[in-house]
């Protein structure tokens, strides 16, 4: 199959040819050519749009497909689609399954079933067996059947000796450990962000502070244990000025932000709607100021959809019982590159594209003549409102339905598949 | 201005001071109704009420009810506890069945913070919230509001202080919004681990002192703790409870001036207040109880009248 890419800029932050404009050749899954101009052949699909960017292929590295376990939530194939339709050709999958991704089986299970899709899926096992907290999982196992990195997912871990062996024991062969912080006494009951907005709801509220405690002591533990480690769904400013000063200090720590936590505050809460109960809960416009820096120092490396589906049977109900999370693989992009403010394009990619590629350890990808053709096709600038009809997860817990956003995915090319959005 | 600017009371938070003004102004009609020898009027006759109690109530359920019976409605109870709904039928269907027996106007309380805004989106009737969680209890900050006005001639300007689990209290909540747009002064006062560390974002004073909270004030709502309500121990005794923040006799004698002592009930005597306090010539508790109903009457006739329109 040969794809000819017309008058497309290409936004490759690391590559040589980024900032041009320029025909690409794509055959058999090969950059063929990049030239000024290429005359079409009538065996080309070609794909001219106004304002085509390319740029390498994005990737999600927070992401729930809930298969197995809860396929009618979601399933490997409609997340996969989910996530083409985002512009994503790489996501790294969270264990939180029935059984978990916590042996080789599962591992193995959901890289097969994956292989064939356009959508690269690299699976994240459990750091404790069961994804119970209490002993390790065969980490090293699930890392040579094909798990990416390790994490308990939204089951913070309470022991600390627990994550201490698992950085130290994950070292022996270079697997990545990442967290997600939240000290579950200090978070209590919590249902939303403790502030201004929790008070005048009555809900009761997680502080910030019950992630930065477990911020705090992770980067104490991994400094311990002289291992990497990252921190994921960062959502507080203490926790950025945390990792900024653990990073200072050259510890091995990176982190990621969840798009609505640098897109949405709490206020957003106020009619009680539960497609907006999220865990970490969306913070206060302070927070997402500092986020924003975060991302722009270095401090937070990579964006995250944290794509959560839910069915309606899980959020139709009172708040309180509500389940959390919202679905974003569709609109990850569009929302944080409306809220973008000062940060140029091109770093908002490098967030989303070669940023999770390297904190887990994976080839780069860069759009230059004879690379495989792994790219995502955009318009930065499309002002489009997101409807039901855009959806293609199999859940629709989004509060951006009927929202106008700016940025709209064209369609993705790799594995020498081509994906494109209808208009 | 004959009607309220919303389909709903979910929260005070939704009423503009003019509405406030209204439910007074009828209020004050229906306290003379059921002050009366005959005390029942027909203004809701074939409006059909439901009162929905997903949590215990005796009082709030018992004033919903009079009112209802005293304006002519014809009314339908239903109980449950919250976990047995949770666990079977949704709140949504619960509603949706009892409303299929054409049902105009329903009366909630139910122990989930948002459950009434929840409910007045997914079902066509008028809600009225009579308690959701720790969120709003707009009737009883009406009837508060209402006392003061009665005892003191007017709201605004008044000094109130609000003692006792703020962190816990819907009635807390309420009332500082209901205080507030009326142009009261509000103060909350209580231990620090049942003081939202927020709190003060609502334009209210905090003071941990209860001497100093009585001196400050003309109004003394003192809260009944709600040991039910706390999953977790937030101070270790009533008797310690009681040192601090309990109101007796010799300390309301002490202050300069005489303040006005109100409580939502149920008093737990003895703690927040001892009995000479409750039953003294300064407590308008059982006021209270009485304008409930005036009040209730006037919010259920307001809401009514707008759903024939």
């Amino acid at each position: 199959m040969k794809i000819l890419l017309k008058s497309a800029k290409v936004i490759d932050p690391n590559g040589r040819n980024n900032g041009k404009k320029c025909d690409i050749l794509i055959e058999n899954g090969i950059i063929k050519a990049l030239k000024p101009q290429i005359t079409s052949t009538p065996d080309m699909k070609v794909i001219s749009e106004k304002n085509l960017h390319v740029s390498p292929g994005w990737f999600d590295m927070q992401v729930n497909f809930r298969d197995p376990g809860y396929e009618h939530k979601e399933d490997l194939h409609s997340g996969a689609k989910a996530a083409a339709a985002g512009g994503f050709t790489g996501v790294a999958l969270m264990p939180s399954t029935l059984p978990p991704l916590h042996t080789k089986s599962e591992i193995e299970y959901v890289k097969n079933k994956t292989a064939a899709l356009i959508t690269d899926v690299y699976p994240v096992g459990t750091i404790s067996h069961n994804h119970e907290g209490k002993e390790l999982s065969e980490m090293y196992d699930m890392h040579k059947s094909g798990a990416v990195a390790f994490s308990d997912d939204k089951r913070a871990i309470v022991n600390a000796g627990l994550l201490s062996r698992a950085l130290l024991y994950s070292k022996n062969f270079g697997g990545l450990v990442m967290t997600w912080c939240s000290d579950k006494d200090i978070a209590g009951d919590g249902k939303m962000n403790e502030g201004v907005a929790s008070t005048k709801l009555g809900l009761k509220g997680i502080p910030g502070l019950a992630e930065e405690l477990m911020v705090a002591r992770n980067i104490h533990l991994a400094e311990y244990c002289e291992a990497p480690i990252h921190i994921s769904s960062v959502s507080t400013a203490g926790s950025v000025q945390l990792i900024r000063e653990a990073r200072a200090k050259k510890l091995k720590v990176s982190a990621s932000v969840n798009a609505y936590s640098i897109a949405l505050d709490d206020s957003l809460l106020k009619d009680f709607n539960s497609n907006y109960k999220v865990n970490p809960p969306l913070r206060t416009s302070k927070d997402i100021a500092a986020l924003w820096k975060g991302l722009a120092d270095g401090t937070i490396s990579a964006i995250t959809s944290d794509h959560a589906p839910q069915d309606i049977e899980s959020k139709e109900v009172e708040f309180d019982y509500a389940a959390n999370g919202m679905t974003g693989l569709e609109t990850m992009f569009a929302l944080a590159n409306t809220h973008r403010g000062k940060m140029k394009l091109e770093d908002l990619i490098g967030c989303i594209s070669s940023a999770p590629r390297k904190v887990l350890g994976l080839p780069a990808v860069n759009i230059k003549e004879g690379a495989a053709a792994n790219l995502t096709l955009f318009d930065p600038d499309a002002s489009w409102t997101f409807t039901e009809k855009d959806i293609r997860s199999k859940s629709k817990n989004t509060p951006l339905i009927g929202k106008k956003l700016k940025g709209k995915v064209i369609g993705v090319v790799n594995k020498g598949m081509l994906g494109i959005n209808m208009k | 201005m004959t009607k309220l600017s919303t389909k709903h009371l979910l929260g005070i938070k939704d009423l503009s001071e003019q509405d406030i003004q209204l439910i007074f102004k009828t209020a004050d009609n229906f306290k003379d109704v059921i002050n009366r020898p005959i005390k029942k009027v027909p203004s809701l006759r074939d409006i059909t009420i439901a009162n929905l109690f997903f949590e215990n109530s005796t009082r709030t359920k018992l004033s919903f009810e009079l009112a209802e019976k005293r304006l002519s409605a014809d009314v339908v109870n239903f109980s449950a506890s919250s976990s047995s709904v949770k666990k079977g039928e949704t709140l949504i269907d619960t509603v949706n069945n009892i409303l299929a027996m054409k049902v105009d106007m329903v009366v909630m309380r139910h122990p989930n913070p948002g459950a009434c805004m929840f409910l007045a989106k997914h079902v066509d009737a008028r809600i009225v919230n009579a308690g959701d969680g720790a969120h709003e209890h707009p009737t009883q900050a009406l009837l508060d509001a209402y006392s003061i006005r009665e005892k003191l001639g007017t709201v605004k300007g008044k000094k109130v202080v609000i003692v006792g689990d703020i962190l816990h209290s819907r009635v807390a909540l309420s009332n500082i919004f209901c205080l507030k747009k009326l142009g009261a002064q509000v103060m909350v006062c209580g231990p620090t681990t049942l003081i939202p560390k927020y709190i003060s974002s609502l334009g209210v004073k905090v003071e941990h002192d209860l001497r100093k909270a009585l001196e400050w004030c003309d109004v003394a709502n003192m809260l009944r703790i709600q040991l039910e309500r706390q999953e977790i121990k937030y101070f270790p005794s009533l008797r310690e409870y009681t040192m601090m923040y309990g109101l007796n006799k010799s300390l309301l004698d002490s202050l300069k001036k005489e303040i006005t002592v109100m409580h939502p009930g149920p008093i737990n005597r003895g703690v927040e207040i001892t009995s000479d306090v409750a039953d003294s010539k300064q407590s308008i508790i059982l006021q209270q109880v009485e304008n409930g109903v005036a009040v209730r009457m006037a919010v259920l006739f307001l809401l009514a009248g707008r759903a024939e329109n």
